[in-house]
Formats: structure tokens, C-alpha cells, sequence
């Protein structure tokens, strides 16, 4: 319910007629309590500024202090001070008028032209003439420069002083110290029409009340107190700030009554100003920090606001809610992917409301009898009281409830739900599950889920929230299930797609050649829940392909071409070809998912993907993948191989070496002869790598576990392989080879200047036979390398995201498919030039 | 088929309302994550050294003045690209020759306030310059006196402040810029590159750094197929629009490169909001985030004193309309469904009003 709709928030610099009408209580003692523990009247937690402490009384509102909202109370400074964050508006001003007749240093000419264009402004746009003002500052660069250029006043002809300003608050007049009350007589004889050529709007900022002649003090519950164990109380930073800045003042006021000299109090006004200075900022540069007994500094109002721990970004622009849960996730290979698999213990906790009706009344009245698991915990009454339902409660309420009431029931299945892991990056990092309540106390998720949460499980924690109204329940069922954004904004690519063991699955299964009993085909198609059994080829046998096909829907033709071999599918039958990563992983987009889900709709995609990966899985299970540290010991061939490439690629680099030595050797365009040698040398170096996956490629094949699952796609690729049974290859320190170590020589164990490349590190050995000393010290140089660099991506990018997204996060599309931003301003005629969803957009090629 | 196609693509028209920046923001910084930061990254073997990655993309998105490694493609007019012979002359003409690199060596005596260049005549024939240019370029600078000292020598004489003799700084300073002085070609060009279409048909010219401006005016040069990495160069000599493609472009193939393959309308529309105001500004504090009406929006980002403080002095208002400001007042956001409002027809509304 919205009681009040807030229409636009004004800002304005605040008046000391003000503060004072705002305050309830003058404060002039700089103390907090009494000997007894009681708040001072006239002190800094004067009840009149509302209570934090349970059981008194506001003496404003007669509140408690949880319905006390706080009134604000003011000091009167006996001297002024300037306003520390003002203080570059006030040298501006000084600067630009008169330091006599305090008129704008611009003639009438000037004057009249502004005014025009001010008048201008406000008939074309009918905006208030304040704003108008505030819009104009846009070419007040322009007039600074003439303004700066006046040495005499154009209206009086007085000459003017120039003007200084040291931080944080002083200025002076040619050498003169100009003091605040001096300025704020000065600021005050601006004319609000002459403030106007500024662009300082004086119906709502008077320049002079940027000198502080009174200060607002915020309410107790701004600045709470707490009670340590002790019994001892610790008051707030901002208190202690307010305690000095009363204090000194009032010890400037003594010295005033007893007409001490003007040195003292001018350095009293000085520490007055400084109190000040670091109460409103404590990192005001040219300030000296204002620190806590503990030598901590003092967090004060700016302190509060700003950055990321600020209030704007920590508090307001981010909020805490209820009705949410947070718990380790682990996998359910039988969850499709639209649903989420909820703890009891959570689902006891989280609650729906549902609202009373005529028609539904009688089906509420049966809930409420419910005593356990699926029951209502509250009733709210037409008045918006909350009552709890317990077993003394129960029949009362319920013979109580009528339309118009709302009861809240525990999370069932089938509610919707929004999930989510952190970070949040993009719009499927939280996504509407359905609720499947579980036993266990985790919340379970299908495997092919976790890629748009970038989530395992190895002890993620993820995050349920259950949305309340009917909106936002309507907006998560229809905006936000996994099937209906199953393809990427980013580029329209299928972003859940199988991976790992379904692949490696799916290949065994549909591979040529893949042969099942008539056992192990009822096994398999029972776990999709098809009841019937195709006819089995001559010899009694199943094809994997045939087995596969009860998985997809009758009349789907799917026909894709290859190098390595094409695949087709006609009336839901695989007729040809081996279905792998790029038809339904990542790699490749998952063409078939893409095309099953143009041609089916979201609605069925969910059951879909779950079969193939079922069936995958089962499949699996029937063949009997596994892994074993076998699959990387080398065979004859393999060493063999791998003694030729090293030696192949050494004796290459050598010979590039001699031939620069020679002088027979052609530079690289816009390199000089060494530099190409060195380009040359990792160039041949580098495709040692390649060259032995080449060989693995033709040395291995099925049979080896390790290979098949790089193969596939479902784990490692061929480079890992290399590097496990070949051999590590060149290792790279900012994406060179490592230089940097001893004289001429990268450690110890090499000779000055040796051309080997194993002295650079292009490492030999393997992971299998193990490193020697000088190749683990190149790997982990490598290794710290790319950790290095790691690191210092992840904040950057980050920022770089953070900027992108305030900077454009208010464009949208309008009716005519164009974008506008907030203001309204059109950013493009036609969003992405043709309007086109860019999620749907390899859809639109597919037909 | 007319009409399906129109069907077909009034089907995955976006939606009107969709939060398309948000969605922009998010496929440009989920993939960025992923990227190196390694700034230096030798395209290929033979072309120059190229920034890419993320510092590439950072420096596109904040609208840096002068782009790390600046670079340009040069196509030629019809009549010339097929001829090697003139293709190298047009390079001759664009890539600098500073005098420093037509040198054997030199010897400077600067209590004398006398430099003896040895020109190098292979040098100079390579780059195609003479003496007598040379000399004439540096008869050009200001307090530097050249005469010619027998074949391939140049003696150099600096002139100090007021006619005077020149003192050691003054003499080496001179120096200085005498041996960096552009005899011949464009300044600013350190490298062009005579390159082979990939039809092996004609030829066209790279280089390392950029002078827009200076390479149409070649005579040879096909101007509307020059092509430069540098916005500002694009905005200044071909407006906002070209400048916008440009930056469309760029970011597109940087992040193309980077094997980040996002649709091109997100990348457009980040084109779109750096340039619709007709200057390019950048997404951050100084560019579109910081020029924004709102005062909440702005504070909530960066340098939030400021942004009150000066919001107060001169008495602005905000009017809650974008995102952020909802959010912080809790108020539903104006994108997504949030954008659906009850509107009622005026003539409606005159009924109401009677009855």
C-alpha cells in the first residue's frame, strides 16, 4: 500500500530561521548524561530529541522509543563558521561580485543577454524558472573566464581585491584574512536577481547561509548510545564531534563575556571551525583527522553517506527482506530444470498470503484446520493485524475468518519461488523455480541449472525468496522460469545446456555401433517413462540411436552438416549421426536445443532437456565410464612422439638461432632483427603444444577414458592431456617467455646466456613423470603469472560493469520499439537498429 | 512469404519496456570478466602491436583522448591499389622520417653549442629523402643555424635566448629537437605498412599511429575507406555518426577477438548512449553516469557529497524518474513492467469529470 506518493524531492541549502524552527531543543551543555545515568536537559541526548533507551519517553511526541521518529535539536554558534563543504561555492561567489557594491562582476549587457535566455528556457520548456537556473550552469565556464578578467566593477567601478582561498575554510583579500562573519555580510548583499546570473536559485539557497551562525543537531536515534557489558556507556562518533563543537563554543562565549584578547579567540574560533569542519567531513583535505580515544577516526555525517559502506549504496540502494532462505545447494539429476528442490524444515518457515474470498472461503477454512506440515502460521485481519494460528488460536480465527482477511500458508509445492546465487552479474543469477519440498536440509538444483548461476557444489550456498503479492508472483511465473529465458540476452544462445557425464553419456549411447540388450533398453527408457518398446533390430538388439529417438518428440526433423559427419533426425528419429556437445553443450551453441525450443516452445523444453539428460545419464551408467591414472601412462608410440616434437621443435629454434647469427635473417616488419628472433623462437616453441595434440589425436582413441571425455567435450581438453602425459610446453610470463632472473640467465642451474629453451622456460616434462626442479620453478613462474593477472582483472572488470550499468541502467524500450532514458531523451530510434530481441535472435536465422 | 517473414519478425521484436540497458551493461560485463589484461598482444606476426582486451575495451568505453596504440588502415583509390610501385610512394608520404634515423652517428659539443650530424646515405635512400631536404627542414626550426659541411655532414649550431651563444641547456635542448624534427611524411605516423589484399589484387597501407586528418588529404588515398582506431580523429573529421560506427566497431571486434561473441545491438546501444548528444562522453563519473538529471542517481554512484552539496546550492530537483532514485525512495522502478501505467482517454476523463 502506498500512502503517499512522493512526486519530486527538492534540494535546498537550509536557513538558520530554519534549523531554529525545525529544533526542539537549544542544546547548551556539552555533556551527554549525569553522575546518575540520567540524560542532561540542554545536553547532547536531551530527551526532547526523542529516546533510544526502552522505557522513556519522548518529551516531544510523548513516543516510545520505537514509535519516536526523532526531532532535531540546533546549536547556537556564538561566532560563525564557514560551512566546510560549501566552501568552494562561497570562493566562487566571492570571486565573482563585487567587493564593494556585491553586484555580479558582469555588465548590463551581459546581465540582459542571461536573462533573455533564462526567460527563453523556461517558455519553451514551462519548467520552473529554478530550474532554469540550475540548467543554465552550463555555461558558466564561459563566464567565469570574463568574470575573472574584471579587475574593476562594472557597476560601481570599485576596484577589486583579489581573492584567496586556502583549505579547507579560510579566504583572504589581497593578503587580508577575510573572517566568516565578514563573508556572510558580503554573501548576504548579493541580490537573489544577481544570484540568478549564477545559477543559484535564491527562493530556495541564500548564498549567506552557507556560514553556519546555527547547527542542526540530528535525534538520539541518528547517533545512538550503547551500553557495553560494562555497564559503561559509548556514545556515538557524531555525539563526540557535537560534545567538542558545544564545548568550545561555549568556552568562546566565556572568553568573549570576559573580554579575553582577540589572539585567544580568534585561535578558539579557529579549533571552533575545525570541530566543525571535521563533524560535517573527516576527510576534508588539508584537515588533520579527527580521531577516536583509540586512535580510530571518527566516522562523521559524510563518512556515513558516501561509498560503497555508505548509507546510499549499502542501506538505500540496497534493501534486506523477509521471506527468504539461504543453505548449501547440492544436485537432483531428476529436478527438471524449472524446479528447485526445498528443505522441509525451510518450506515450514517460508510462507505464502492468500487472500480471502467469498468463493475461496470455504477451502481456507479447511487449511486453517490443517495441525502440521502444510498449515497456515498467521491470519491477518481486515485491519492489517498479524495473528499468529496456534492450537489455542485456531478454531477462534477460524470461525472469525471472512473475505477480505489474508492467511498465510507454508511454502507447498508447486509455489514459485526466486532463486538465486551471488554474484548477481546478470539477469539469470536470479531466476523463478518451481517448489519441490525435500527431505534434507539442502536446496537442490539440476545439474544443468548451475551454468546461468555459475554455481557446483562444493559448498555453494544459494538464496530463496518467496515473493509475496500476486504481481510479483504473476511477473516471476511468466517473466522469470529457467524455460522461458533459456535463451542468452547475450547472444541467443541456449545458456542451459547438458555438459560432462550427459555428454560423454550421449556419445556412448548414439555412437555408431552403440548396441543395448533388451534389458538394459527397458532400463533406460523407463527412466524417461516411455512404457513402450520399439521394435528391436534382427538380432534382438537395440541401437543406441533408436533408444535415444523415444526421447524426442515424434514429428521433429533436424538435419545439420558437419566435417566430421553429418546428422539427422527425421520424425523424431535419429537416422543419422552421433548426437555430441555441439548439438546439445555449449560448444556450438547447442544447435538442437535451439532448434527444439523454436519449434516447441519453452513449455516443453524443460521435460525435454530432462529426458535427453536422463537418458544420457543412464546410458552412462550402462557403459561404465570411469578414469583411472592408466588412461595418461604413455605408450611406446606416445614417448616415441614426444621425444620427436621436443626434439623437432629444439632443433628448429637452433637453427632459427643460426641463422641470425649468420646474418641471414630477415627482420619481421616493424621489428627489429633480435626481436623477431625472440617472436620466431616462442612462435616454434608454442606449436610444440599443438603438435602433440596432433599426435595424441592419432595415437588415441575411445578406448582411453581421459581421451573420450576431452573428446566429448564433458571434461579437460586435449591440451590437459598433453600437459599430463606429454609435456608442459612454453611457459609464459606476461604473455612472454620468462626473462626476468639472474644475469643473463633465468636461475642458477644455466649457463650465462644459453640458448636451450629449457633455460626460458619451455618445459619438458610431465605431470604423470613429474618436474625437475628448474621445470617446476618455470611452471609455478607460469602459474603466479596468471594468478596475478587474475586478480587484477576480476576488480576491474567489475568496475568497468558497475560503470556500464549506471550509466545506462535506465534505458528501456518505448511502444515504438525505440530507446529512451530516464529524461526521455531518445538514445535510439529503433532499439539495436531493427528492434530485434537479442535473445531471439538466432531463432530468426534458424527458420 | 511476405507475410510469414513479418509475422516471423514481429515475433521476436523486443519488448517494449525491456530494460535494455541493464541487459546491454550485463552481456558486455559478465564476458569482460573473463578477459586478459594484458594490454600488449602481437596481432599476428607482421602488423603492429595491438591493445585489446579489456584495456581496449575500457579505453573505448571511458572515451580516452588518444587510444594507446593508435592505428590506421589506408585504402587506395582504384587506379592505385593495384600498383605496388605507387602504393609505396603514398607510404613514403605518411610514415614520419625523423632526422635522427637518417643518421651514421653525430657528435655534439654542447659548450660549443655545435652538433655535427653524418648522414647516412643508405639510410636515406631507403627512405627516399635528400640532403638538401633535410636541410631545408631544419633551416626551418627556430634559434638552430645549419650549413653543410662537405657530403653527408650537417654542422648545427644552436643560438641561445636573445641572439646570444647558446648555454648547455639551451644547446641541448636544441639538439634534442633538431634529431627528433620530421624531415618527410605525416608526424604522428611511426610505422606504415604495405600491405597485400587478402584477393592478392591490390594493396593497402597499415600503420602505427594516427593522423586522420592528414592521410585524406593525400592525393591517392581513397577517403571514404580510411580507417583509424581513434574516435576523437573520427569525430573531428567525420562527424558524430561516423565517430558512433567507430565505436560500435571497435568495441565489437575487440570483443569478437576476445572470443566473447555478443549481439551487436548491446554493443550499438553503448555506441548510441556515448554519442547522442552529439559529443562523446564516457560511461563513467565524468561522462554519461555523471551528466545525468538525477541527483539521487548520480550521488548513488560516485562522489555522493559532491553531487548534494552542489544539488543544494543550486536548488536542484529531482524528479525520480530513472531507476536508481526509485529504488532509494521505494518506489517501483520505470523499466520492465514497471513501466505499465493506467492511462485514461480525455474524452473519458471530461465524462468522469461531469457526472
Amino acid at each position: 500500500m502506498q500512502a503517499e506518493v512522493i512526486d519530486y524531492i527538492q534540494f535546498t541549502t537550509i536557513s538558520p530561521e530554519m534549523i531554529r524552527r525545525m529544533s526542539v531543543a537549544k542544546l547548551i551543555v556539552p555533556d551527554t548524561y549525569n553522575d546518575d545515568g540520567y540524560p542532561i536537559d540542554g545536553g547532547l541526548i536531551d530527551q526532547r530529541m526523542g529516546v533510544v533507551d526502552p522505557g522513556l519517553k519522548c518529551k516531544t511526541c510523548g513516543g516510545r522509543s520505537k514509535t519516536c521518529p526523532g526531532h532535531f535539536g540546533h546549536i547556537e554558534m556564538v561566532r560563525p563558521v564557514v560551512h566546510p563543504e560549501f566552501a568552494k561555492s562561497i570562493y566562487f561567489l566571492l570571486q565573482n561580485t563585487c567587493n564593494d557594491c556585491h553586484r555580479v562582476l558582469l555588465n548590463d549587457a551581459e546581465l540582459d543577454r542571461i536573462r533573455g535566455e533564462i526567460r527563453k528556457f523556461v517558455e519553451e520548456d514551462d519548467s520552473k524558472e529554478g530550474q532554469a537556473l540550475a540548467e543554465h550552469d552550463s555555461q558558466k565556464g564561459f563566464l567565469i573566464k570574463k568574470m575573472k578578467g574584471m579587475s574593476k566593477c562594472p557597476h560601481c567601478g570599485a576596484k577589486q581585491k583579489k581573492i584567496k582561498f586556502e583549505r579547507p575554510t579560510m579566504f583572504y583579500a589581497e593578503g587580508n584574512r577575510i573572517k566568516p562573519d565578514e563573508i556572510r555580510d558580503w554573501l548576504s548583499k548579493i541580490s537573489g536577481d544577481d544570484l540568478g546570473m549564477l545559477g543559484i536559485d535564491s527562493s530556495v539557497s541564500r548564498p549567506e547561509w552557507f556560514i553556519l551562525t546555527s547547527i542542526l543537531v540530528p535525534p538520539v536515534n541518528v547517533r545512538p548510545s550503547i551500553t557495553l557489558e560494562t555497564g559503561e556507556r559509548s556514545e556515538d562518533d557524531l555525539t563526540h564531534k557535537l560534545v567538542e563543537i558545544l564545548r568550545i563554543n561555549k568556552k568562546l562565549e566565556q572568553d568573549i563575556d570576559a573580554g579575553t584578547p582577540q589572539i585567544i579567540i580568534d585561535d578558539l574560533w579557529e579549533l571552533l571551525q575545525y570541530h566543525v569542519t571535521t563533524y560535517f567531513n573527516n576527510e576534508t583535505p588539508g584537515v588533520p583527522v579527527a580521531r577516536h580515544r583509540s586512535s580510530r577516526p571518527l566516522k562523521t555525517i559524510a563518512q556515513r553517506i558516501k561509498g560503497k559502506e555508505g548509507r546510499l549504496r549499502y542501506n538505500l540502494s540496497g534493501k534486506r527482506v523477509n521471506f527468504s532462505a539461504r543453505t548449501v545447494i547440492s544436485a537432483d539429476a531428476s529436478l527438471t530444470i524449472n524446479h528447485v528442490g526445498v528443505p522441509r524444515r525451510i518450506a515450514e518457515n517460508l510462507t505464502i498470503p492468500l487472500h480471502v474470498t467469498v468463493w475461496n472461503l470455504d477451502s481456507m477454512k479447511k487449511m486453517l484446520d490443517s495441525t502440521e506440515y502444510p498449515m497456515v502460521t498467521n491470519v491477518l485481519t481486515k485491519d492489517g493485524v498479524r495473528k499468529r494460528v496456534t492450537d489455542i488460536t485456531r478454531e477462534e480465527l477460524k470461525n472469525a475468518l471472512e473475505p477480505g482477511h489474508v492467511i498465510e500458508r507454508q511454502l507447498v509445492d508447486g509455489d514459485i519461488v526466486l532463486f538465486n546465487r551471488q554474484p548477481s552479474l546478470h539477469k539469470h543469477s536470479i531466476m523463478a523455480h518451481t517448489v519441490k519440498v525435500l527431505p534434507g536440509k539442502t536446496m537442490r538444483l539440476n545439474n544443468t541449472a548451475t551454468t546461468p548461476y555459475n554455481a557446483d557444489f562444493d559448498g555453494d550456498e544459494m538464496n530463496l525468496h518467496v515473493p509475496q503479492s500476486l504481481e510479483a508472483r504473476a511477473e516471476s511465473r511468466y517473466l522469470m522460469q529457467p524455460k522461458d529465458i533459456l535463451l542468452s540476452m547475450k547472444d541467443g544462445r541456449p545458456i542451459m545446456s547438458s555438459g560432462e557425464d550427459e555428454l560423454v553419456g550421449i556419445f556412448l549411447l548414439t555412437r555408431d555401433g552403440a548396441r543395448f540388450n533388451k534389458e538394459e533398453a527397458c532400463i533406460m527408457l523407463s527412466s524417461i517413462g516411455s512404457d513402450e518398446l520399439p521394435h528391436p533390430d534382427k538380432d534382438g538388439m537395440y541401437s543406441g540411436k533408436l533408444i535415444f529417438s523415444r526421447a524426442l518428440p515424434k514429428d521433429f526433423d533436424f538435419e545439420m552438416k558437419f566435417q566430421s559427419g553429418n546428422v539427422k533426425i527425421k520424425n523424431g528419429e535419429l537416422v543419422e549421426g552421433t548426437i555430441d556437445e555441439r548439438l546439445i553443450g555449449a560448444k556450438g551453441g547447442a544447435r538442437m536445443i535451439l532448434s527444439l525450443f523454436n519449434r516447441y516452445g519453452p513449455d516443453y523444453i524443460a521435460d525435454l532437456l530432462l529426458k535427453i539428460n536422463t537418458l544420457a545419464l543412464r546410458a552412462a551408467y550402462m557403459s561404465g565410464v570411469t578414469l583411472s591414472v592408466k588412461d595418461y601412462f604413455n605408450s611406446p608410440e606416445m614417448n616415441k612422439e614426444r621425444g620427436e616434437i621436443i626434439s623437432n621443435v629444439e632443433g628448429k629454434t637452433a637453427e632459427l638461432f643460426h641463422k641470425y647469427k649468420e646474418g641471414n635473417f630477415e627482420a619481421l616488419l616493424g621489428y627489429t632483427k633480435r626481436e623477431t628472433l625472440e617472436v620466431l623462437t616462442s612462435v616454434r616453441l608454442r606449436e610444440a603444444r599443438t603438435m602433440a595434440s596432433g599426435a595424441l589425436n592419432k595415437l588415441l582413441d575411445g578406448t582411453n577414458n581421459a581421451y573420450l571425455m576431452a573428446r566429448v567435450g564433458a571434461r579437460g581438453n586435449i591440451m590437459n592431456f598433453v600437459q599430463t602425459s606429454m609435456f608442459l610446453g612454453q611457459q609464459d610470463v606476461r604473455g612472454k617467455r620468462p626473462s626476468r632472473g639472474y644475469f643473463r640467465r633465468l636461475l642458477p642451474y644455466f649457463r650465462r646466456g644459453e640458448r636451450n629453451p629449457r633455460a626460458k622456460g619451455f618445459v619438458i616434462s610431465n605431470y604423470v613423470s613429474g618436474m625437475t626442479v628448474m621445470d617446476y620453478c618455470m611452471h609455478a613462474m607460469g602459474s603466479r603469472d596468471s594468478a596475478v593477472s587474475k586478480a587484477l582483472v576480476t576488480p576491474k572488470s567489475g568496475y568497468m560493469y558497475r560503470r556500464l550499468l549506471n550509466a545506462m541502467q535506465d534505458f528501456y524500450v518505448d511502444e515504438s520499439l525505440g530507446t529512451k532514458d530516464a529524461s526521455g531523451s531518445l538514445i535510439q530510434v529503433m532499439y539495436g537498429g531493427d528492434g530485434i530481441d537479442p535473445s531471439k535472435e538466432k531463432l530468426m536465422k534458424l527458420e | 512469404m511476405e507475410k510469414k517473414l513479418d509475422l516471423q519478425s514481429k515475433n521476436v521484436n523486443i519488448s517494449p519496456g525491456e530494460a535494455v540497458g541493464v541487459l546491454a551493461a550485463e552481456s558486455l560485463g559478465e564476458p569482460s570478466t573473463q578477459m586478459v589484461l594484458r594490454a600488449f598482444h602481437s596481432a599476428g606476426i607482421a602488423s603492429a602491436v595491438v591493445v585489446t582486451g579489456l584495456p581496449r575495451i575500457e579505453e573505448i568505453i571511458d572515451a580516452k583522448k588518444k587510444p594507446k596504440s593508435p592505428s590506421m588502415h589506408i585504402k587506395l583509390e582504384k587506379g592505385v591499389a593495384g600498383d605496388y610501385e605507387k602504393v609505396r610512394e603514398i607510404r613514403r608520404k605518411i610514415e614520419e622520417v625523423r632526422v635522427g634515423s637518417l643518421l651514421k652517428g653525430f657528435s655534439e659539443d654542447l659548450k660549443g653549442g655545435v652538433m655535427l650530424l653524418y648522414l647516412d646515405k643508405e639510410k636515406m635512400a631507403a627512405y627516399e629523402v635528400t640532403q638538401r631536404s633535410v636541410v631545408s627542414r631544419i633551416s626551418k626550426m627556430e634559434r638552430i643555424e645549419v650549413s653543410t659541411e662537405g657530403d653527408n655532414t650537417l654542422k648545427i649550431k644552436a643560438i641561445g635566448a636573445g641572439k646570444k651563444r647558446a648555454d648547455m641547456k639551451e644547446a641541448r635542448t636544441a639538439f634534442v629537437n633538431v634529431r627528433t624534427a620530421v624531415v618527410f611524411g605525416i608526424k604522428g605516423i611511426k610505422k606504415a605498412i604495405v600491405q597485400q589484399t587478402p584477393d592478392k589484387k591490390g594493396y593497402y597501407i597499415e600503420t602505427s599511429g594516427s593522423e586522420l586528418e592528414e592521410v585524406i588529404k593525400i592525393e591517392g588515398v581513397d577517403k571514404r575507406h580510411v580507417y583509424t582506431n581513434n574516435i576523437f580523429e573520427m569525430l573531428h573529421v567525420y562527424g558524430i555518426e561516423a565517430a558512433r560506427n567507430l565505436i560500435a566497431n571497435e568495441l565489437n571486434m575487440t570483443m569478437a577477438n576476445e572470443g566473447a561473441g555478443v549481439s551487436f545491438r548491446h554493443i550499438s546501444l553503448v555506441a548510441d548512449a556515448m554519442t547522442h548528444k552529439g559529443i562523446i562522453m564516457g560511461v563513467g563519473r565524468h561522462g554519461i553516469a555523471g551528466s545525468k538529471e538525477s541527483v539521487l542517481a548520480r550521488a548513488a554512484f560516485e562522489e555522493t557529497v559532491k553531487h548534494f552539496i552542489n544539488a543544494s546550492v543550486f536548488g536542484e530537483r529531482d524528479m525520480l524518474k530513472g531507476v536508481a532514485e526509485n529504488i532509494l525512495i521505494g518506489k517501483q522502478v520505470s523499466v520492465g513492467t514497471g513501466t505499465v501505467r493506467l492511462s485514461v482517454r480525455k474524452e473519458d476523463l471530461k465524462k468522469i469529470k461531469k457526472a
